[in-house]
């Protein structure tokens, strides 16, 4: 068992990150808005940290860490302000217009090395620095539900005119959600960065925040706890196809991808409300058909 | 049982597969020596990993067959993603304890995989990276085949400046990839060195599908020859855009105009395009001449990347002769130092003293839409 943990640790590492990615998209989706900046603000955090560890020798790792949360939820706050007032897709679109001009940026910065990005950033995150993080980001998440702000945030989600009228500061509310997603998103960045030796604008594109929204979406937003549940879900499912796929002598390629999307298709289609639903819709069919 | 159920059921039993411990097995036994090959075999990277993996299937036959020492090569799909590249990597070097590892495709990749591997004291042959920082840089267990855009270009622009006579350039480069992006660098410097006048410089993006704009801009300065860094599928679209907006000139391209693909996509509108390659196609080494053979076999249309990968196989199997035919990681990181005017289809190789390859590139020029060597 030691060693398969040796051999997966890595993979254990992604499933925090991708964890907290995911959680960073469901802080704006609580209360009922569609942001898709997360992947701008993951590579802000990244390109943070990286460089306080490249280029300001002596800065302790957590300080680096705690600037790759902070930059982006101050950049949050001016962004927020104009793109809040958007709703539904054009949130969206404002948003993903956003991590575009991130990632374009980071492209022809020379300082950074442009398209080529940072490398041989040092391995600082342990597997215990991303489940500490994951840890407090649940925590933080879970505390909130139930409490006066967690209310405001589901009144939000379900009617803001509605929410307004009953006297709730809508504006401020969405906006602490979007820098606490931004700070999540951040973090992750920061995390991977020193993690994987390396970033680069590449890794930050559309398709990143795509995959986050889809592991959110498909643990399920209904539970604090279901984006990570999706995010685990997914980032083991290729791993145990290459496995299944090994012991049955498939050879490596093309038929891993189509049996994950095989899958996830099926999950979507069977199970709407995410994979937290599982549990009480297997109740609900024992106790019914059976 | 119910749908749900029977769906929660299978997953579980395909969890269950995948997780029973591997510890005890012992690597493969029988004298031979266990090699991971971790390739882009699906994403974005995926038409370079298929040729790879035909390059590498034909190596093993060609040592195998030829008396070799035996090799075992596990191929996994890194997915062109750094994530799964990390996985695979760590999978090869704690679990499956490979001697030695081939890949990543990508350089990227290679950034954040191989210092897993140099930690770890595993050797790692990079069969197809050409980023000039952060390979081979890493450290002393990370070696590469492949030749650098800094050792391909200079070469070629200096042989097509002695067959074309030119003084001026517009230069056209993809900013936003880290391949282009490091093929302008040295585009630039090579052109500088040269004393040829750049006379302007624009810029796409991967995504990008329309060029006229840029391409307007360049011709307008008549340049004497375009220079373009650009990927497979954008280099033939930039190409034929050219010959639209009426240019007849020479267009001098770099490694990523080195693919099969270009010439199919670009059709009548890629004669004349002059690219550095660091694999002779029409070599007559009897060392080529078996590869090429190796890949007609297998019905692999061959490139430069399939010969790079068939001859990361040949290099670890002489790796593994020169240690006396020991397969451990050491063994092999010294038998990989005494690698020296090896015959291959890339040439005599050798090692440089930073474990990059030296070996003669070559020249190509698209006529009659094939690839056919400057002389």
């Amino acid at each position: 068992m030691a060693d398969l943990l040796l051999a997966y640790q890595s993979l254990f590492a992604f499933v925090g990150i991708n964890g907290l990615l995911a959680l960073s998209v469901y802080t704006t989706l609580s209360c009922g808005q569609l942001s898709l900046a997360n992947a701008g603000f993951m590579a802000i955090g990244a390109y943070t940290s990286a460089l306080i560890t490249l280029r300001a020798s002596g800065v302790p790792f957590i300080a680096a860490l705690a600037a790759s949360a902070l930059l982006p939820a101050i950049v949050a706050v001016p962004l927020g302000l104009p793109v809040l007032r958007l709703r539904g897709v054009f949130l969206a679109i404002a948003t993903v217009g956003f991590g575009e001009v991130v990632r374009l940026f980071f492209v022809n910065w020379d300082y950074t090395n442009g398209a080529m990005g940072l490398v041989a950033i040092p391995q600082r995150t342990q597997l215990w620095t991303i489940a500490l993080a994951l840890a407090l980001a649940l925590f933080i998440l879970g505390r909130l539900r139930g409490s006066r702000a967690g209310y405001a945030l589901e009144a939000i989600r379900e009617d803001e005119t509605a929410a307004r009228t009953m006297g709730i500061y809508t504006t401020g509310h969405k906006l602490a959600m979007l820098a606490l997603g931004a700070a999540l998103a951040g973090l992750a960045g920061g995390l991977e960065a020193h993690f994987t030796f390396m970033v680069a604008p590449g890794g930050y594109a559309f398709g990143r925040v795509v995959e986050m929204l889809v592991q959110a979406v498909v643990g399920g937003t209904a539970a604090f706890y279901g984006p990570v549940v999706g995010a685990a879900f997914l980032t083991l499912l290729p791993e145990i196809l290459r496995e299944a796929g090994a012991r049955l002598g498939l050879a490596p390629g093309p038929f891993r991808l189509l049996l994950n999307g095989l899958i996830l298709l099926a999950v979507i289609l069977y199970l709407p409300n995410g994979l937290v639903s599982l549990p009480s819709r297997l109740r609900r069919r024992s106790r019914g058909v059976a | 049982m119910s749908l749900a159920r029977r769906w929660s059921f299978s997953l579980l039993l395909l969890l269950a597969a995948a997780c029973k411990d591997q510890g005890s097995e012992a690597p493969a036994s029988g004298g031979g020596a266990t090699i991971g090959a971790a390739l882009s075999l699906t994403g974005a990277a995926a038409s370079y990993g298929a040729l790879q993996r035909a390059g590498i299937q034909a190596g093993v036959e060609q040592v195998t067959g030829g008396g070799g020492p035996k090799l075992n090569v596990l191929i996994e799909d890194d997915a062109s993603t750094k994530e799964q590249g990390i996985t695979v990597f760590q999978k090869f070097i704690n679990r499956d304890r490979v001697s030695a590892i081939l890949g990543p495709t990508l350089s990227n990749t290679a950034s954040a995989a191989d210092p897993l591997a140099q930690q770890a004291k595993v050797p790692v042959l990079a069969i197809s990276n050409t980023a000039p920082t952060g390979i081979t840089d890493i450290g002393n267990y990370i070696w590469r085949d492949s030749l650098t855009e800094a050792q391909v270009i200079p070469g070629a622009f200096k042989k097509a400046q002695e067959k074309l006579k030119f003084k001026t350039a517009g230069v056209l480069y993809g900013n936003d990839d880290v391949f282009t992006k490091a093929g302008y660098d040295v585009m630039q410097k090579a052109l500088a060195d040269l004393a040829i006048k750049v006379l302007g410089t624009q810029t796409f993006a991967k995504p990008d599908r329309d060029y006229n704009a840029q391409l307007t801009a360049l011709i307008g300065l008549k340049p004497d020859v375009l220079v373009v860094s650009a990927l497979a599928d954008n280099a033939s679209s930039i190409v034929a855009q050219a010959r639209q907006r009426g240019w007849t000139g020479p267009i001098l391209g770099g490694n990523g105009f080195n693919s099969p693909a270009f010439i199919k996509n670009a059709g009548a509108a890629a004669e004349g395009v002059m690219v550095g390659t660091s694999w002779n196609s029409l070599s007559q080494d009897p060392a080529n001449q078996k590869f090429l053979e190796a890949m007609k076999k297998g019905g692999v249309n061959p490139d430069q990347f399939s010969a790079q990968a068939y001859t990361g196989v040949i290099i670890l199997a002489e790796a593994i002769k020169q240690a006396e035919g020991k397969t451990g990681r050491e063994d092999i990181v010294a038998g990989l130092a005494k690698v020296k005017d090896l015959d291959t289809p890339l040439g005599k190789f050798s090692f440089t003293p930073g474990r990059d390859a030296q070996h003669e590139p070559s020249v190509q020029q698209v006529k009659d839409g094939k690839f056919q060597i400057v002389q």
